[in-house]
């Protein structure tokens, strides 16, 4: 059994990464313990508001690279310890016998060598597979610069592995990264990516990265845009399949001097995570969303904005509008737009109708009609203020990265 | 007129179909709502009405009887009203109403399942077991609504060979799965030996759960939105030998 001090050590290595999410993969129980759950789930929740899905760790935090923002970086005075294969198989089959989680996602700092560092990460994996015979979700971090092969071997018994991005632009990560390279990075994803098209293509056996991947970068430490990033993040979910892409906004926990002080602000990645929804759910490209080289507006949500941008396509009937065209309406999420698809079939929906529907029509009534009635403001000045009111109300009371219902919903299902 | 039934879905489709015609119906079967001056009758469950009326109202809508399962299961103040206007609804249509969201009926109902379907997925992540000395596991529990069986067919996928207790203390019965066979017992108090490690795991557990908050972005009013305080109760991240939140 793992002492309480290194895992307590090895716990605060790894919870800056923000994935946790436990959704997409229907790993089914062939004897032993475990399964997947495809919608995700979540077994507690932090004071932070974050939930705990899976157990996450590092193997180890000693590490032979340098990243500036990195608490457990080279330079760093902090201890150093590490656990064996055989201690975390343990635990996280004794804490997923009690339910306290829903898998493992395992990472590690680089100690010694990247190829020695994955094939301990590998060992681990493979353990609880075979020995254990488990079969919960596992998250594994991909170590840059491994062999392919240990990747390869990697994704057969992981459910998803993920490569950070680190920092938007290669420029950033030269600086603040200066072992790891875009391609160091881009290359294993790219070969995870065409391994598993291969792998569904061919209709083989068994599972391989049933998850597939993610990545996350750090926002706030580099210069970089939101216009920016948004097309990279567009060009990661087109060009590599990914499932998701994380942000996390940076957190001073070293001190270095290419690195800002400050804590970068929480909207910041409240409203690139609303731009993230509107890429995967909403039909948005990054091209409507933001020009290049600005950042999102603070004071409006990425959708809001875009409506006001665009007053051509307003207001809309909601009796008769399409499902693509109610799900650019400011304040009418996925649900609410399926709710109106249902009920219309069967009457002619109002205002009134609306309202006991339960879909909050305090930014909707601006951009809609129903039955040819119009509540909103007259004009777009009146519009933009009203909106914008909302938005610092909301924000001044509940600031965060989940206060949109669906963002919620999914939180709750351990999607996020 | 009031119909107060027992809770059994028998019951209530007796009632129902008494009820039917009756305007001012108040179907329920909660004594403390009884109000003074209404007329009350006691429904006797009557197994071949609730049959017929069960076979009628399969042929306007497949499904409904799911429906009424989980409705029954509520621990809403007025959930059977809400059932009662709601299959008032369908049997008036003759056809599926399910969708018709702009009716106050099916709104309420598809409200009242929501809550009851959504709590039957939080309990899958915030139940709590505790192993013990035998190696079987104990959790208990107390959901607003009455799902403990429901949540059997999660657990027994994936932890097929260790028996387990889920025991509902609020209701006082328990969903049992022996290693081979699943039941419902009425359960009053249960004592558990716990097993040697147990204490020991629990205390890896708070100490995980200690660690992997950041501590600089305390969000409490959220973390309590997705896991309200009632159900902390059952979990030893919060039974911790220091306090976890300063």
């Amino acid at each position: 059994m793992i002492d309480e001090r290194r895992l307590k050590i090895l716990t605060e290595g790894a919870k800056y990464d923000v994935s946790c999410s436990s959704s997409g993969s229907k790993r089914k129980n062939t004897g032993g313990m475990g399964n997947g759950y495809v919608a995700g789930c979540c077994h507690s929740f932090t004071p932070d508001g974050r939930c705990i899905s899976l157990l996450k760790i590092l193997l180890s935090n000693n590490c032979v690279y340098n990243c500036r923002y990195c608490p457990n970086r080279l330079d760093a005075d902090v201890p150093r310890v590490s656990a064996t294969p055989e201690e975390i198989a343990e635990l996280t089959i004794d804490f997923y016998k009690r339910n306290y989680i829903e898998g493992l996602f395992l990472s590690s700092a680089v100690d010694g060598s990247p190829n020695a560092t994955m094939e301990k990460l590998v060992r681990t994996v493979k353990l609880l597979r075979t020995e254990y015979r488990f079969h919960g979700y596992i998250h594994l971090k991909g170590i840059p610069r491994a062999d392919a092969s240990l990747i390869h071997e990697a994704a057969k018994y992981a459910d998803r592995m993920s490569y950070n991005i680190e920092l938007p632009s290669e420029r950033s990560l030269k600086l603040l990264a200066p072992q790891k390279s875009k391609e160091s990075l881009l290359l294993p994803m790219r070969q995870l990516y065409e391994e598993k098209r291969e792998f569904s293509a061919e209709k083989r056996k068994g599972l391989f990265l049933p998850a597939g991947q993610t990545t996350q970068m750090i926002v706030g430490a580099s210069p970089e845009t939101d216009g920016q990033i948004v097309r990279l993040t567009q060009s990661l979910y087109r060009g590599m399949g990914l499932k998701r892409v994380y942000y996390s906004s940076y957190v001073p926990v070293v001190h270095d001097s290419l690195l800002p002080d400050l804590p970068a602000g929480q909207l910041r990645e409240h409203r690139l995570y609303q731009a993230d929804w509107l890429l995967r759910f909403y039909g948005f490209t990054a091209e409507e969303i933001a020009p290049e080289n600005e950042n999102l507006p603070l004071d409006l949500d990425p959708k809001c904005a875009w409506a006001l941008r665009n007053p051509q396509f307003f207001p809309v009937e909601v009796n008769r509008a399409p499902l693509e065209m109610l799900l650019r309406v400011p304040g009418i999420g996925g649900r609410s737009a399926q709710k109106i698809l249902q009920a219309r079939r069967y009457t002619n929906l109002s205002f009134e109708h609306l309202h006991k529907m339960r879909v909050v029509l305090k930014r909707a009534r601006h951009f809609i009609t129903a039955s040819g009635k119009f509540y909103g403001a007259e004009n777009e000045t009146a519009v933009r203020k009203l909106l914008i009111a909302n938005e610092s109300m909301e924000n001044a009371t509940q600031l965060s990265l989940f206060s949109t219902p669906e963002t919620a919903l999914s939180a709750l299902t351990g999607e996020l | 007129m009031t119909y107060l039934t027992d809770g059994t879905k028998e019951c209530f489709l007796t009632a129902f179909l008494l009820a039917f015609s009756d305007e001012n119906a108040v179907v329920t079967s909660a004594q403390a709502q009884l109000s003074l001056g209404q007329k009350t009758v006691f429904v006797a469950a009557d197994h071949d009405r609730a049959a017929r009326a069960e076979k009628r109202l399969l042929t306007f809508d497949k499904g409904c009887m799911e429906d009424l399962d989980y409705l029954l299961r509520s621990g809403m103040d007025g959930h059977e009203q809400v059932a009662f206007r709601y299959f008032k609804l369908l049997a008036e249509k003759k056809a599926p109403v399910r969708d018709m969201l702009a009716e106050e009926e099916v709104l309420l109902a598809s409200e009242c399942i929501r809550k009851v379907t959504y709590e039957i997925h939080r309990m899958h992540g915030f139940v709590r077991f505790l192993e013990s000395a035998s190696g079987a596991l104990y959790a208990p529990l107390s959901p607003d609504n009455d799902v403990v069986d429901l949540l059997v067919p999660h657990f027994r996928a994936r932890l097929p060979e260790f028996p387990f207790v889920l025991h509902d203390v609020k209701r006082k019965k328990a969903a049992v799965y022996d290693g081979k066979n699943t039941f419902l017992a009425p359960l009053e108090r249960a004592e558990v030996m716990l097993s040697a490690d147990e204490q020991a795991w629990q205390a890896l557990w708070q100490r995980y759960y200690r660690s992997v908050n950041i501590p600089q972005r305390e969000r409490l009013k959220q973390m309590k939105g997705y896991m309200p305080v009632r159900y902390w109760k059952f979990m030893p991240e919060f039974s911790s030998r220091e306090p976890f939140l300063t």
